[in-house]
């Protein structure tokens, strides 16, 4: 048994995991204690890891069109399709969508082989869908993609404001340690900044609630507040930053008054916060999703540096602008250059930086300029203009904008390579040739999280089937294009060593991202390399960065930038008659998802926080459309609609419905969610409006609603809505249509009940119940209910335990038709799982605060619900509250 | 000085009442007079005797527990005569006794068609346990039998038939067996299991006659046209109440002794109960209402009279073993239909709802739930909130209700 450290491969903290591995299996993952991000903790999905390292869903071996090929040929076949594309259309028909999932060195070697050897720059990646708006504000105000904050400030500061953030459920490691040193430091405060209540207010002194896609007006309005209350750091201003005036000057319509009409919010708690913000010297403004994704993304951002800036907050312990990035690599990727508009190491597309960079590489073919950012690519995919695309580690057709457009293109593509671990992507089944490559635990690189930490992500076990790691699949193509001297690479170290070398190739101290002092490294400190925060010099490590008042502008000043904000726009809403939907559309993450679900999806754990699709709306929206509790909504506007089951949730503001971004169609029948985003970008850093979209929303009306358990993913006739969660040994459907049961059930069964198989029945049709089991030898193969009333199948928790060996029921008296009857009188049903760690569900919360738990300690000592990585604390507290208020009524 | 109770008949129905009347028995002074050597055992089981699932010994019902009046027992003994006016009755060996009660438990015949060949060496029946003996004493050469008669008996007997080596046709008039008690998917399952163990079938088809040969049975000819030949022939086509000593004694009799709701037939002193009786224009075959009577009868006699009789409707059990057979109430008409089938296993079972109330149960493969069904159906209870767990018994019921009621 052997136990290696490693990072996971989830959000952009980047937590330290101390992996077991024993026969070439992870046996237990836990936090790494010795890690700077973490410190031991580890979140529901990092605690899972181990679990996701199966052979359900995986891709292993390459497939040409459906056929299996073997490596050379797939390899040929690429270098083939890229040479043809090249000679036929030009270098700029080719494009590489790459992702936050891929390693440093994986990305490394696709943005050197696509700008430095096939001249095009076309190379994206999802990280433009995360966080290039507070990229392109750092690149404004600093001069270079320099993120001035670690955790540390978190914690050390005495005022954190969090922005479009629901770090409870999307950064939790990070988010604990917040909750702690508030603990530590009661006078510390916290504002949350988000259109939704969500379980990060939990934590807040303040919420304040504004109107979605509103926060330039409040970060305007609080540069005015700074000047006009003579707040501002004068001093700081004058020495180390320039553009003040021209800044204020764009703000100073924008008073208390006119921030209350455009964000929604009361006078006096923006008066409080703008107060707070002015008294406290120890500031952080941490940022997400919730300003990155928007049309404005890079004016919000620079909204909130330039109240930084004015008042010299930056660069000092619990101060800064501070962007938490979604993905674990975001910021490797940007340190190679694995966007559109960087060319590599933090050098962008000017002479001198092209020059230098194609002697570094013996470059055959340098690209010249920018290419195309994420959206764009697709939508010159889908007007012919780009013929060859190859896609790594991500899934454009759900996670795009403009779904349609976006699978249009992949349509459209002449040929489109798709390198990936998972084999049924929405994403996969427009590819032309499926790469399988390797996952996590499988390859070995390095990562760099939101604190500008480059940690090891090492191999722990052999990959799957054939899978290879995305370096040696890039490097091998380049091979086979006549590049193989500059692509000879005989590990990830030694890529590694090169990224570090080309950081340190001729920088002399004017370029922010300078790693030298590993260029050096062996195989084996490589291996052993322990968390390391850049810059690192081959001089040594420099004080903290910015922290001497110079930045990487042309004169050295921090600059700032004239902000004018304004509400977001929906197409539709300019030129044309046709009156606005009436409700907005904002979009988010769940606790225990990741992406679109390729990974969490198939660990049965992560499915109990939050199983079947389901859209959340206000009480008050569901009134007026006549729906209740579960029923099946549809949300829908011009570009598409999805449909899931109603969530009444008072933490959306009436007017508004919130989506999940998880789903795919591998996952629920009509549920992608990105479909419904407009592709509009942020002109200056192309990110997407992903969280705003105008829709309306109406009950759609069910005749049946069925469960199916099934061994494997079930082929599903036309529904109304289905949902399918992993769960042990098989598969979970939640189905909808508008047949009646008895018409429904054999169109479902259809793929299900092959011959030989046992079945067993159960028919009350009057009541339009309907029930049916495949049994192979004493082995359940599906089992299928369906009824009128939702409410009227079996509890999920006794569906989820259908994959063991036996029946619950199959067990006792060798009968199995008491299977029929759908549930198991010896076995509890726990309810929704509020505690994924300790498995501990609401019904049990609910019974222990009944039975006298009246704090988050006595619910944690009789169940031990909380007390792993404590994600769920909000809900316990909620339980508790809500109990109160019962009790009190 | 205590009552003298003579008890006509030494079956089952007399088995219950000394049970029933065990707690009070102090001031009788009871006499049970008998036709067979063996008394008050549990004829139910003789088809399971015959088959050897079952020792002799198995099937007597008055042991310690549960405990049972004193009573003296003539065995062997029939009764020719009763004198009302008297109050006295006499015994074929000449005996007389004097009664103060006098209770008729003279239970019922198997029916025989009227066709020629009916007493000849072979046609035998099984009703009590020295048919059994008989039968049992016979096999082992193998041979031919038939039984006539595809209802609970018949097919009991069948079986005991089967499993003692004889090859075994039912011959039954209906198109599907037991078509009192169940629908034919039931009993077509039911047919399936009995034809996996070896027993043939004749349905749809009587008797149209016997064929001897040197005065003995030889096979049996059917209306079909088809002859069976057979060395054994069993009837069980129904029974009739042996109501005989009662009409001679004056009692109103009609099919069977009338009796009224405590059990008093024509005689304020003279009771009936069992296979032997009518009530309205029911009679007796099934174990429930007998017990039942046996318990009104006993608190008369005890002179603690409780609730009256009422007739209700009785489920049914087969037994056979690895078959569970069970049905109740009303199935052949309207109503909603409950359906389970597991073909494989050879489960069928069939409820059917009125106007929120369960009123037919056919269980065929898994008899689970029976007992509760029949109450269900006697108390014509609402099961609109158990309905979605009714199939599967109590016990799954009441917690899908629970859970329904907690969510």
């Amino acid at each position: 048994m052997a136990r290696l450290n490693t990072t996971c491969p989830y959000c952009g903290v980047g937590c330290g995991v101390s992996a077991q591995v024993e026969n070439d299996q992870v046996i237990a993952v836990s936090g790494d204690r010795d890690h700077p991000a973490n410190a031991g903790r580890l979140c529901v999905k990092g605690t899972t890891l181990a679990e996701t390292l199966v052979p359900r869903g995986r891709l292993l071996y390459p497939t040409h069109r459906g056929r299996r090929e073997d490596w050379d040929a797939a390899l040929a076949l690429v270098a083939g399709e890229l040479q043809r594309v090249r000679q036929q259309y030009g270098p700029d028909a080719i494009g590489f969508y790459l992702s936050g999932q891929l390693l440093t060195e994986d990305y490394y070697v696709a943005n050197k082989l696509a700008k430095g050897f096939l001249g095009t720059a076309n190379v994206d990646t999802n990280s433009r869908l995360c966080m290039s708006s507070a990229v392109a504000a750092y690149k404004r105000a600093f001069g270079a993609d320099l993120v001035p904050c670690s955790y540390r400030d978190l914690e050390s500061c005495q005022l954190l404001v969090l922005v479009g953030s629901n770090a409870a459920w999307t950064h939790p490691v990070t988010y604990q340690r917040i909750v702690e040193s508030k603990k530590r430091n009661p006078a510390k405060r916290i504002v949350v900044i988000d259109p939704r209540r969500t379980a990060t207010c939990d934590i807040a002194d303040l919420h304040l609630q504004i109107l979605p896609g509103s926060d330039g007006f409040l970060f305007a309005g609080l540069l005015n507040h700074l000047v006009t209350n003579g707040l501002v750091d004068r001093d700081y201003v004058h020495a180390c930053t320039e553009g003040l005036e021209a800044a204020l000057a764009a703000v100073e319509d924008i008073d208390q008054a006119s921030v209350a009409a455009s964000t929604g919010l009361a006078a006096a708690d923006l008066a409080q916060f703008y107060q707070w913000f002015g008294e406290t010297e120890q500031t952080v403004t941490c940022y997400s999703q919730g300003v990155n994704q928007s049309a404005t993304g890079t004016d919000k951002c620079s909204a909130i540096i330039n109240c930084h800036l004015a008042t010299g907050r930056l660069a000092r312990e619990g101060m800064g602008p501070f962007s938490i990035t979604g993905q674990p690599n975001a910021m490797g990727g940007r340190e190679v250059g694995g966007l559109a508009d960087q060319l590599a190491a933090h050098m962008n597309f000017t002479p001198d930086n092209i020059e230098r960079t194609g002697r570094f590489w013996q470059a055959r073919d340098m690209a010249t300029g920018p290419g195309l950012k994420a959206v764009d690519m697709f939508r010159a995919a889908a007007d012919g203009k780009i013929r060859f695309l190859w896609i790594m580690a991500t899934n454009p057709a759900v996670s795009l904008p403009d779904t349609a457009l976006v699978r249009r293109a992949l349509e459209r593509c002449e040929f489109v390579v798709l390198s990936d671990c998972s084999a049924a992507t929405d994403t996969a089944a427009y590819a032309d040739l499926l790469l399988p490559a390797a996952g996590w635990g499988e390859k070995d690189g390095t990562v760099t999280n939101s604190e500008r930490c480059i940690s090891r992500q090492r191999r722990l076990v052999t990959p799957a089937g054939e899978a290879r790691p995305d370096w040696w699949i890039v490097s091998e193509v380049a091979a086979r294009l006549g590049y193989g001297e500059q692509f000879s690479y005989q590990g990830a170290h030694e890529i590694f060593a090169e990224h570090a070398r080309l950081s340190a190739f001729e920088n002399g101290g004017c370029r922010d991202f300078d790693i030298g002092a590993l260029a050096g490294l062996c195989r084996s400190e490589y291996d052993d390399l322990p968390p390391t925060v850049w810059p690192v010099p081959a001089g040594g490590p420099p004080q903290r960065p910015f922290a001497d008042g110079r930045f990487y502008t042309p004169g050295g000043r921090a600059r700032f930038v004239p902000v004018v904000p304004s509400l977001p726009q929906s197409p539709g809403q300019a030129g044309t008659a046709a009156p606005p939907e009436p409700l907005l559309l904002n979009t988010g993450r769940l606790r225990d998802q990741w992406h679109t679900m390729t990974r969490t999806g198939v660990v049965p754990r992560l499915m109990r926080h939050r199983d079947y699709f389901a859209i959340s709306l206000n009480p008050l929206d569901a009134r007026s459309a006549n729906l209740a509790e579960h029923e099946l909504v549809e949300v829908s506007n011009a570009q598409g609609s999805v449909r899931g089951l109603a969530l009444l949730d008072e933490d959306v503001p009436a007017g508004q419905v919130f989506s999940p971004i998880h789903w795919s169609d591998q996952f629920s029948g009509q549920a992608c969610v990105s479909g419904l985003i407009p592709a509009i970008t942020d002109p200056v850093s192309g990110q997407p409006q992903s969280k705003y979209a105008r829709v309306s929303l109406h009950r759609v009306p069910t005749c049946s609603w069925g469960a199916l358990f099934s061994r494997e993913k079930p082929a599903l006739p036309p529904l109304l809505y289905w949902s399918t969660i992993a769960v042990a040994g098989g598969y979970l459907t939640l189905l909808a249509s508008a047949l009646e049961a008895l018409a429904l059930r054999d169109p479902l069964l259809a793929s299900l009940a092959a011959p030989g198989l046992r079945r067993l029945e159960y028919l009350d049709t009057a009541a339009g119940d309907v029930r049916d089991l495949g049994m192979h030898g004493d082995q359940l193969q599906y089992a299928l209910f369906l009824n009128t009333d939702r409410a009227a199948l079996p509890a999920r928790d006794w569906l989820a335990g259908l994959g063991a060996e036996l029946g619950p029921a199959a067990a006792e008296g060798g009968s199995c038709s008491a299977l029929l009857a759908g549930v198991d009188p010896a076995a509890a049903d726990v309810g929704r799982l509020v505690c994924t760690c300790w498995e501990v569900g609401e019904k049990q919360v609910a019974a222990a605060i009944g039975a006298g738990a009246d704090s988050l300690e006595s619910l944690g000592a009789s169940l031990r619900c909380g007390t792993q990585c404590g994600s769920c604390i909000p809900e316990l507290k909620r339980c508790l509250q809500l109990h109160h208020k019962d009790a009190a009524a | 000085m205590p009552e003298r109770l003579v008890i006509v008949g030494a079956g089952m129905a007399t088995a219950y009442l000394l049970q029933a009347l065990a707690a009070n028995a102090a001031g009788l002074d009871i006499t049970v007079i008998g036709e067979e050597e063996q008394a008050c055992y549990n004829r139910v089981l003789l088809s399971g005797l015959l088959a050897g699932e079952h020792r002799e010994q198995d099937l007597h019902m008055l042991q310690q527990d549960p405990p049972a009046a004193p009573a003296t027992f003539l065995t062997g003994t029939r009764v020719c005569s009763i004198d009302r006016q008297s109050r006295t009755l006499a015994t074929a060996c000449g005996r007389r006794l004097a009664y103060d009660q006098l209770v008729i438990a003279t239970g019922a015949s198997v029916d025989r068609p009227q066709l020629a060949g009916t007493r000849l060496p072979g046609v035998r029946q099984l009703r009590d346990i020295d048919d059994a003996r008989q039968l049992r004493a016979i096999a082992g050469n193998g041979g031919n039998a038939v039984i006539v008669g595809g209802g609970l008996l018949g097919l009991e007997a069948a079986y005991g038939l089967r499993l003692l080596g004889f090859a075994t046709t039912v011959v039954h008039r209906r198109p599907y067996l037991m078509n009192r008690q169940l629908d034919p998917e039931g009993a077509r399952l039911l047919q399936a299991r009995l034809e996996a163990m070896g027993i043939e079938f004749q349905l749809g088809t009587s008797l149209a006659s016997l064929q001897a040969r040197q005065q003995r049975l030889a096979g049996v000819q059917l209306d079909s046209g088809a002859s069976i030949p057979c060395e054994l022939l069993l009837f069980a086509t129904g029974i009739t109440p042996n109501a005989g000593l009662a009409a001679q004694a004056g009692l109103a009799v009609k099919r069977g002794v009338m009796v009224d709701e405590q059990m008093h037939t024509s005689d304020p002193r003279v009771s009936a109960l069992g296979e032997c009786s009518q009530f309205g224009e029911h009679c007796f075959g099934l174990v429930a209402p007998i017990r039942e009577q046996a318990r009104v009868l006993a608190r008369r006699l005890s002179a603690q009279p409780g609730p009256a009789f009422r007739l209700v409707d009785s489920s049914t059990q087969l037994k056979i073993s690895g078959i569970d057979i069970y049905s109740a109430g009303d199935f052949d008409g309207s109503g909603e239909q409950l359906v389970l089938r597991d073909a494989a296993a050879g489960i069928y079972r069939r409820l059917v709802l009125r106007e929120r109330r369960l009123v037919g149960a056919v269980l065929v493969g898994d008899k689970r739930g029976g007992t509760w069904y029949s109450e269900l159906i006697r108390n014509g209870t609402d099961i609109s909130e158990l309905r979605p767990g009714l199939m599967f018994g109590r016990d799954i019921s009441n917690s899908l209700q629970q859970a329904a009621r907690a969510a």
